[in-house]
């Protein structure tokens, strides 16, 4: 049985963003792209959510706000970056007040916002990867060419 | 002399001056930049700090009470007699002698090992409950962090923890190039992206002394509108949310997601990112901007119809979070807030850029919920006018360009505050250039003097009011927190 067949249920945490990629993220609940068809959706608590999906570079009053709610969120669950900013290479990354050192990503959609239909794209794809992996693991991440380094696998 | 400091700025505000931004350097300079909307000058006040100390003006204008906790805390100047010197941007996790504005260093500090939070103001007494909010939310929001204090279901007090989302924002653009400096400034807020890179446009040109001509200043004002059509679009769409009237939030979603496609196919990008900078703008031909309009309001008018007959909706709306034309004095509010409870200010109309277009300003006087949302609504009509009328002269005027912008920016020198009327209010850069590169550059932003006004407004509602007014004020948090 692999994880997150047919569905996966996220919590978003803004950690710095400039609210184009929340803009976009509600764009993908509205009809336009009405990603809960693919068994995708926004839920307001952690304790339901398979994913915590980040936007924004981690400004230092984030990061341990951001860090209760990935360690609220039960096993199995995935990080999601979405956009440049959560995957590293946004514009904010050398301000003094962002935390540039990164956490691993299991998906790191980019863009600047990502493009809605793409960013349901690599969603998509993701939970195909999850259904073929056969002995249930999640699958690895994807190598970010900007983000090697903070991409190793465990 | 600091006497003179707190007399001269409240001689402008008394007559009627508009605070353009409140800026102050490492050298210890503080500047008040004041604007006179009828004759457009500007005023500059300013001030020398003495031993990390300056007078407060915030007893006698409570409008800059953040601006003077802002430098308190990324200066380490003290404005002394001020009646409210918590930590604005600053948190525990800050080393206590970290003022990154002065020592100007962008390297991170080692933070403290605590929680951030900052102590919160609340009131105490029998039966009162104190409910926090955030910074972490439960849909799709940006990062604040509320504390209520209620007693039953009224809020008695709330105090609004901002700037969670503070990342340094004003130090990272000092000593870059003017073309280093793009990039940054158009995501500043995906709200008021054009306005901000306008507001950077216009300060190197000014200080370049050149002037864009007619028809790059009407590309301009076509991505400035299209931007206030996108961002009002936005706005009234959670309006309704923030009531569970679902169809019109779903539908009003709908007719952004056709604007935002139609935006990237012709300038693009869907929040216009990178389409403004100094002597340019991007274009678009009449025939592709008039079939745009004339499609969106076809989507636009049966939305409108359909708010505008909902009772229930409307009831609703009417006579919550109510703004006092005192309090939009008081606070300096700005926008559309300021707009919906009396007061006639739109920087389109100081903006020489605007000139001849002889825009219809939009005010309404009742300052509650469905004030806002009214404005919003006449706001945006007047917009797809504008852009009507916009095709209509770039079809008059054919493709002649206006001539290159043709000074070198890499000797650029000198101070020079600019403005733009964004879609949340009167958007401010005071930016300062030394031989083409930025070392300072201050971000005042529409929203920044309605943030207190709003922690101000809630009290006397029901908690249940909150999304309500929240969304109507829709305040963005990423170009005031920066
Ligand atoms: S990736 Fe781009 S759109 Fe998303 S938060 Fe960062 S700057 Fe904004």
């Amino acid at each position: 049985m692999s994880h997150f067949k047919h569905a996966l249920q996220i919590r978003h945490v803004d950690a710095g963003s400039c609210n184009g990629c929340e803009q976009e993220l509600t764009a993908l609940t509205s009809q336009a792209y009405d990603w809960q068809r693919f068994g995708l959706d926004i839920v307001a608590s952690a304790r339901h959510a398979d994913a915590l999906l980040v936007t924004g570079p981690t400004s230092d009053t984030m990061a341990r706000p951001l860090t209760h709610v990935f360690n609220a969120i039960a096993s199995p669950k995935i990080r999601i970056a979405f956009g440049d900013c959560a995957a590293g290479c946004g514009v904010f990354e050398n301000a003094y007040a962002v935390h540039s050192q990164r956490q691993r990503s299991d998906l790191v959609i980019r863009g600047c916002p990502p493009d809605p239909e793409q960013a349901l794209d690599a969603l998509r794809n993701w939970m195909q990867r999850s259904r073929d992996s056969a002995d249930g693991e999640i699958p690895r991440p994807i190598p970010n060419d900007h983000d090697q380094g903070s991409q190793e696998a465990d | 002399m600091p006497k003179s400091w707190i007399a001269a700025n409240l001689e402008y505000k008394k007559a009627g001056y508009e605070l353009l931004s409140y800026l102050a350097t490492r050298e210890g300079r503080l500047h008040a930049t004041w604007l006179n909307p009828v004759d457009r000058e500007q005023k500059d006040v300013s001030t020398q700090v003495v031993d990390n100390h300056f007078p407060s003006l915030t007893r006698q204008l409570p409008e800059v009470a953040w601006d003077e906790r802002e430098i308190h805390d990324l200066f380490g100047y003290r404005p002394e007699g001020h009646p409210d010197l918590r930590p604005l941007i600053r948190t525990p996790r800050w080393p206590h002698d970290f003022y990154p504005l002065r020592t100007r260093s962008n390297i991170p500090p080692q933070w403290l090992d605590v929680e951030p939070d900052n102590p919160a103001k609340t009131v105490t007494g029998d039966g009162i409950t104190i409910m926090k909010v955030g910074p972490t939310h439960a849909g799709i929001i940006e990062s604040g962090h509320f504390v209520f204090s209620l007693i039953g279901e009224n809020v008695l007090y709330l105090d609004a923890h901002l700037f969670q989302n503070h990342r340094g924002v004003e130090l990272l653009l000092e000593d870059r190039t003017i073309e280093d400096v793009r990039r940054i400034v158009s995501r500043i807020c995906a709200g008021d992206s054009v306005s901000h890179q306008t507001n950077w446009a216009l300060a190197v040109e000014t200080l370049a002394r050149w002037t864009a001509e007619p028809p790059l200043a009407l590309r301009r004002i076509i991505l400035l509108e299209c931007e206030r059509v996108l961002s009002h679009l936005n706005d009234l769409a959670q309006i309704p949310a923030g009531v569970g009237f679902q169809r019109a939030h779903q539908l009003a979603l709908a007719i952004k997601e056709y604007w935002q496609q139609g935006l990237k196919r012709l300038f693009g990008h869907r929040f216009l990112f990178d389409t403004v900078r100094p002597g340019e703008a991007a274009a678009t031909t009449p025939d592709d901007l008039g079939a745009l309009v004339r499609e969106l309001r076809r989507r636009w008018v049966p939305w409108r119809r359909l708010v505008e007959a909902h009772h229930g909706f409307n009831d609703r709306m009417a006579g919550v979070g109510i703004v006092k034309p005192q309090d939009v004095t008081r606070f300096g509010a700005q926008g559309v807030v300021a707009r919906a409870a009396g007061k006639a200010l739109d920087a389109r109309s100081i903006l020489p850029l605007y000139d001849d277009m002889a825009v219809q300003f939009i005010q309404e006087s009742a300052g509650d919920v469905k004030a806002r949302f009214y404005v919003r609504v006449a706001e945006l009509e007047e917009s797809l006018r504008l852009l009507e009328e916009s095709a209509r002269r770039l079809r008059r005027w054919g493709s002649n360009d206006s001539s290159p912008f043709i000074e070198d920016p890499s000797d650029l020198s000198g101070r020079t505050v600019t403005f733009t009327e964004s879609p949340h209010g009167l958007n401010v850069h005071d930016i300062t250039l030394a031989r083409g590169r930025v070392t300072r550059y201050h971000i005042r932003a529409g929203t920044y003097r309605n943030w207190p006004l709003l922690a101000h407004t809630v009290p006397g509602n029901a908690v249940a009011d909150f999304p309500l007014i929240n969304k109507s004020f829709e305040l963005c948090y990423s170009c005031v927190d920066r």
